[in-house]
């Protein structure tokens, strides 16, 4: 499972993590204002939440020897 | 039951397909409301802000030539002739309207688009330290680079135009009256609430079916598929929707021109014997190669880099800064290729399932056979029959994006004109009803499974080289047997919140796309382009055929349709 960490201090709630993920990975606290990582596991390091964070609070870290890579069903 | 909202014309689907279809709707007739519908963000969503962001034009070729070209050594005749010149013809105005919208076009010191032919190869390096490439190659088209938040830009401009958006909102079914399209349902993916919006027409513009194994192509998961079939809509080409390209096995990254570079373990080159004199892109007969060694047990297949003489075009065109200049595509291909290759750990190769399902059968004018619903984007490539007998990218890379804002662009002007002519038909609470019992059921499974237990399975029969590239008859009844059992043990699948409830949905999704794929499959007795089968080696003596697959009282249903030769300017 890839690992997503988000710094809340560097974070300013502009919500760009959220908007920038393509498949629902990240969902939103309205009350915190912050990013909530809910679905880790499905995350296809797209990198597109860390790559436009204004404020580089955000970190992936993929792990590629998960379940998402299906090695057994190739030939 | 909610409100409907209602709007004039309603795109699903909020990335470069679905923006195009807006704006070009919205600037036919700017009396319309168009609205887009997005189940995530537009502008961040969809495949079109995440790949290599090269798109392809005529430049100074012909749309006769690349017509000619493409059916030739391509679409082998297989083709719609009508929409593969039309979409010839629109290539170069495609650059235009992105820069348009966007500004966002690579382009040289004196603003013209800087483009590069496919497979030039490098001479030299310039006084500026930028490659000089010969680009004098056989190909009737060359690439301009789009630089990759351009997406964004485009909402923009459709924002400034009136185009309304609501996001976060994912359709699940449409609504007909009367055999015409009346609405989409649809549900917010946070808060699970049903969304109901009547529209005059519809454009289904929210992707393909990639089954989730490639990693960016995680987003295209088939509802506009399903809710097309569900609402009854003609489907062809389907058993092309099976796209595979040569991935690392380490990283699932892709690479091009691995075909001339493979080996077995015994150390023989076995791509290179499959390669034709002219070779647009990667071949189906190289990856079923791989297939072959790997079951006679000459495994593993390993990529020697050195040997494939695509890399310095390609790094320099994809990867870096050498070529074109787009300081934001360079971080995201930085950050990818980093993480990815810096676990490398061998050259071993493997066919990687990127699917590209979309059979969606439109018209030249991207007219679905369902009155008042239109079809763009990645959803109707091999519907159109624009492309014959290829799977998508149709070995001509930087189609993505090509085909996208081309079928937009005919989308939106089609569905403007019908919507000025068309009133708003009923949204039928009985159809309504039914959808949300469809879509809530899971909430309320007994049953354990977990949908990303399921997305396993359906990879597990989707995935494998010998059921859906190099296929045969016995492994593809074997895997549709599969897809059955898969389709009985659905109820089973439970989910515990909004974004699992779409979930299932897509496993739906995936499953009707897989039953579809299997059985156009097995109609198709023969080996043409793409499409290969171990147990008919050879193209059909019958002549060229379309197959068609319906919703006959909710079972896939196949005809055939002959391709019209006499009626086209160009025969084989």
């Amino acid at each position: 499972m890839n690992t997503i960490i988000v710094n809340e201090e560097l974070c300013n709630g502009c919500k760009t993590c959220f908007k920038a993920c393509f498949i629902d990975i990240i969902k939103w606290d309205d009350k915190a204002k912050k990013p909530v990582i809910a679905y880790p596991e499905e995350c296809v390091q797209c990198m597109y939440c860390e790559i436009n964070c204004p404020e580089r609070a955000i970190k992936v870290h993929p792990k590629y020897d998960s379940y998402l890579f299906p090695r057994e069903n190739l030939v | 039951m909610t409100e409907p909202m209602t709007t004039d014309v309603l795109v699903v689907g909020g990335s470069i397909a679905g923006l195009a279809t807006a704006i070009t709707a919205k600037e036919k007739d700017p009396a319309l409301d168009v609205t887009i519908v997005e189940k995530y963000t537009s502008g961040y969503s969809g495949k079109a802000n995440r790949g290599a962001g090269i798109m392809l034009i005529l430049g100074e070729s012909t749309p006769e030539e690349f017509a000619q070209f493409y059916l030739k050594h391509i679409g082998l005749y297989l083709n719609d002739q009508i929409t593969l010149l039309k979409y010839a013809g629109m290539l170069n105005g495609n650059a235009d309207a992105i820069e348009k919208w966007s500004g966002k076009i690579d382009k040289d010191d004196n603003g013209k688009f800087r483009s590069l032919k496919w497979a030039s190869k490098p001479v030299g390096k310039g006084a500026d330290g930028k490659p000089i490439f010969d680009q004098n190659v056989p190909y009737p088209w060359t690439l301009v680079a789009v630089e990759l938040d351009y997406v964004r830009e485009v909402r923009k401009y459709a924002r400034k135009l009136g185009v309304k958006f609501i996001d976060r909102t994912g359709m699940v079914d449409l609504l007909t009256d009367g055999g015409k399209v009346a609405g989409i349902v649809g549900y917010d993916i946070d808060s699970g609430a049903q969304r109901v919006f009547g529209a005059k027409a519809v454009i289904l513009a929210c992707g393909n079916q990639c089954y989730r194994v490639m990693p960016m192509w995680s987003p295209a998961r088939g509802e506009g598929v399903a809710a097309a079939f569900r609402a009854g809509a003609r489907f062809a080409n389907c058993e092309y929707g099976s796209f595979y390209n040569w991935t690392f096995l380490d990283n699932f990254e892709s690479e091009m021109g691995v075909e001339y570079a493979l080996y077995n373990d015994k150390g023989d080159n076995i791509g290179l014997p499959t390669i034709k004199e002219v070779h647009p892109d990667i071949n189906a007969e190289s990856l079923a190669e791989w297939y072959k060694h790997t079951v006679a047990g000459n495994g593993p297949i390993h990529y020697r880099e050195a040997d494939n003489p695509l890399v310095s075009y390609t790094h320099s065109m994809l990867a870096s800064q050498d070529f074109y200049n787009r300081p934001y595509a360079d971080r995201f291909w930085g950050y990818l290729f980093f993480n990815a290759f810096s676990q490398l750990t061998n050259d071993h190769i493997v066919p990687g399932l990127v699917g590209e399902f979309g059979g969606l059968w439109v018209d030249e004018n991207m007219a679905t056979t369902i009155p008042g619903l239109f079809g763009a984007g990645d959803l109707v490539v091999h519907g159109s029959r624009a492309w014959g007998a290829t799977a998508q990218p149709g070995r001509h890379r930087g189609s993505g994006i090509a085909f996208a804002t081309f079928s937009g662009r005919v989308a939106g002007p089609s569905a403007a004109e019908y919507a000025a002519g068309a009133k708003l038909l009923d949204q039928s609470a009985e159809q309504i009803e039914a959808i949300d019992k469809r879509f809530t059921a899971p909430l309320k499974s007994v049953g354990s499974m977990k949908p990303m237990e399921m997305v396993a399975e359906i990879q597990k029969v989707m995935q494998p080289v010998g059921n859906s590239l190099y296929r045969r008859e016995d492994r593809m009844k074997k895997a549709l047997a599969r897809v059955d059992e898969l389709k009985a043990l659905l109820p089973q699948v439970k989910a515990a919140d909004p974004h699992q409830m779409f979930g299932v949905n897509e496993c739906a999704a995936a499953l009707l796309c897989a039953e579809m794929f299997f059985k156009t499959s097995l109609e198709r007795k023969e080996s043409l382009g793409w499409f290969l089968r171990e147990d008919y080696p050879e193209p059909s003596k019958a002549g060229l055929e379309w197959i068609i697959a319906e919703n006959k009282d909710g079972q896939v249903a196949l005809s055939k349709e002959r391709v019209p030769l006499e009626t086209y300017p160009y025969k084989p």
